[in-house]
């Protein structure tokens, strides 16, 4: 039962959770649609101009019995996408909503609805990175005004709900922001490129647990897996355990008694 | 030789609740990125006595709230919170025309060693640091001053005061910094109005409640009139009225037993002999029991559900060097996380 070596740091994509936002039309389902046997749960329509495997998910009810069918595995996918996890947190909201016959999550008391909610969407997505397939996980981008020690400013996060957003940012190996980088050509006309922020900053939320991507990147599925697969950079899996400090366990002994 | 390491009283409390939050707030020295809007309201209020009491004038005490409050007429959150300073403070002002006690010393940090009371020895890793809100004299004994917002001021909250193992043990170390003898604490305590600015209602707000009157009345009719918002100054008046309430300024004055210095200086040494070994062996487990004290999450909950996630590390904490308590210019904007 126990283990007896360590797992190796995750190597493949489609090992990975992934969350991938940004503004309305800038290519994240495109950029997802290029992942390996991909297959889109569909909880907004969108995809339209797109050529891919998709389930059309309408409620909860839907979406559990697509990941059930997805577990059993008699199926070719290896990538599944959420898309987009604000929704299915909707989806989320209403069920429980109505499993518990409220109006709203509120009705509960003492935050009991929130709590209930965020405790079946945190199992259901906890249940789907476990599977052995990569995970992405797609949401909108928002301006969010942050109140820090320092002062007040802007900053660029997913859509999803203050709680759920925390629970999807603790989830993920990869929080890719898709942005509109904008230089100045020769003559001093604006030039636009589609790119993926990989690495935190201030202004926006992202990060890399594998260590592997550089902090700009075209948003672009061929350049990201050239990228992803250079010889990694060590991961960065966990915040580092305590070490020593010198002069631990001096007070075991006092030198002298003081008196 | 090493240099001692500073302690506070916030540590080993957070220390004895939760080694995990202990660790990631003062060996990893993270806070989360956002602050706590509770916690900021009573740093303010921390400064706004500091003020009066150095001086009892009113005016410099409404300035500091307006300054503090700069954006209140674009922030909601801000408007509200100086809506409150300011009618608690007046209220506080005009509740104590005169006081019983004198001040000695206002805002005062300290600093002592942690001795092992086996031995007598001070401990060669740690020193505890603090500071009190200030020191009073009644007749011709002295008291500790310590300030306290609270939502409200139960049989509980009183009750509680005498396991504040807090301020007993600050205690101990004024008398040695200032050489006077400490009788007991005088716990001044200003309960937060629970009233909020009425917002009226919209039109169709209003039309839907009167159809509702009307479908009620056996006459058909309803004398029902829209509800208008609140104006500052009928918002302000209203919690003017509040704190003319009895109960909302509270005064407890406890004594001191000397024989708890001794238990306290004990279960402080123990504390630091708990810490050394957890810091040797690098490792400090969580206390699930404490993830919801105080009825939510714990500042470090995401942190610990995500395993210490660089991601969630990277976008939802930052790092802030440890007990800015103890820091003198900039304390009451920057926010103790616990």
């Amino acid at each position: 039962m126990l283990p007896t070596k360590k797992s190796p740091p995750k190597q493949d994509l489609a090992d990975l959770t992934v969350l991938v936002y940004g503004p309305s039309k800038i290519g994240k389902s495109t950029w997802c649609s290029r992942s390996e046997k991909a297959l889109f749960l569909a909880t907004e329509p969108g995809l339209n101009s797109l050529e891919v495997f998709h389930v059309p998910i309408r409620t909860w009810e839907e979406l559990l019995a697509a990941c059930g069918e997805i577990a059993e595995g008699k199926h070719p996918f290896k990538t599944v996408i959420l898309d987009t996890v604000d929704n299915a947190y909707r989806m989320c909201s209403d069920y429980i909503c109505a499993k518990f016959k409220i109006e709203h999550e509120s009705d509960l008391g003492y935050g009991k609805g929130w709590a209930l909610i965020n405790n079946e969407f945190q199992r259901v997505l906890t249940k789907l990175a476990f599977l052995p397939y990569g995970l992405f996980l797609v949401s909108h981008s928002q301006e969010k005004e942050i109140e820090t020690r320092t002062g007040k400013y802007i900053r660029i996060v997913p859509t999803l709900p203050d709680k759920a957003r925390k629970i999807v940012l603790g989830m993920v190996d990869l929080i890719l922001f898709c942005d509109l980088e904008v230089t100045s050509d020769e003559s001093g006309k604006p030039v636009y490129r589609r790119v993926m922020r990989t690495k935190p900053n201030p202004h926006y939320e992202a990060g890399d647990r594998t260590g592997r991507l550089p902090e700009t990147i075209d948003l672009n599925f061929q350049a990201f897996m050239e990228a992803f697969n250079k010889p990694a950079a060590a991961p960065r899996a966990s915040a580092p355990r305590s070490v020593p400090a010198p002069g631990d366990g001096q007070d075991e002994k006092p030198a002298s008694t003081g008196k | 030789m090493e240099a001692k390491t500073t302690t506070t009283y916030s540590m080993w409390s957070l220390f004895r609740n939760c080694r995990k939050a202990c660790e990631w707030r003062y060996i990893h020295e993270l806070v989360p990125l956002e602050r706590d809007r509770n916690l900021a309201f009573g740093t303010v209020i921390h400064k706004c006595l500091e003020i009066w009491h150095g001086g009892r004038e009113l005016a410099p005490v409404l300035d500091f709230i307006d300054r503090t409050y700069v954006e209140r007429a674009q922030n909601e959150d801000a408007k509200r919170n100086w809506h409150m300073a300011t009618a608690m403070m007046m209220g506080y002002a005009a509740c104590y025309p005169v006081e019983e006690f004198e001040i000695v010393v206002l805002e005062k940090t300290f600093e002592g060693g942690i001795v092992n009371p086996a031995t007598g020895a001070p401990s060669r890793s740690f020193v505890l640091a603090g500071r009190v809100d200030g020191v009073v004299r009644i007749g011709d004994q002295h008291f500790l001053l310590e300030h306290k917002t609270a939502s409200q001021v139960d049989a509980d909250y009183l009750e509680r005061l005498w396991t504040d193992f807090q301020i007993v043990l600050y205690s101990a170390y004024v008398e040695q910094a200032l050489g006077i003898r400490i009788a007991g604490i005088l716990y001044n305590i200003l309960v937060k109005a629970r009233l909020q600015q009425g917002r009226g209602e919209t039109e169709a707000e209003f039309e839907t409640r009167r159809d509702g009157l009307i479908a009620k009345s056996k006459t058909g009719k309803s004398g029902a009139k829209r509800r208008l918002p609140e104006s500052d100054d009928e918002f302000q008046g209203r919690l003017l009225d509040k704190y003319t309430e009895p109960g909302m300024f509270h005064r407890e004055m406890l004594y001191l037993s000397r024989d708890r210095f001794e238990t306290l200086e004990s279960e402080l040494w123990e504390l630091t002999q708990a810490f050394l070994d957890a810091r040797r062996r690098g490792v400090f487990y969580q206390n699930t029991a404490f993830c919801f004290h105080y009825r939510r999450p714990c500042a470090y909950f995401p942190l610990c559900r995500a395993d210490g996630s660089t991601n969630v590390i990277d976008n939802l904490y930052q790092k802030v060097s440890p007990h800015e308590e103890l820091r003198d210019e900039t304390s009451f904007e920057e926010v103790s996380a616990f």
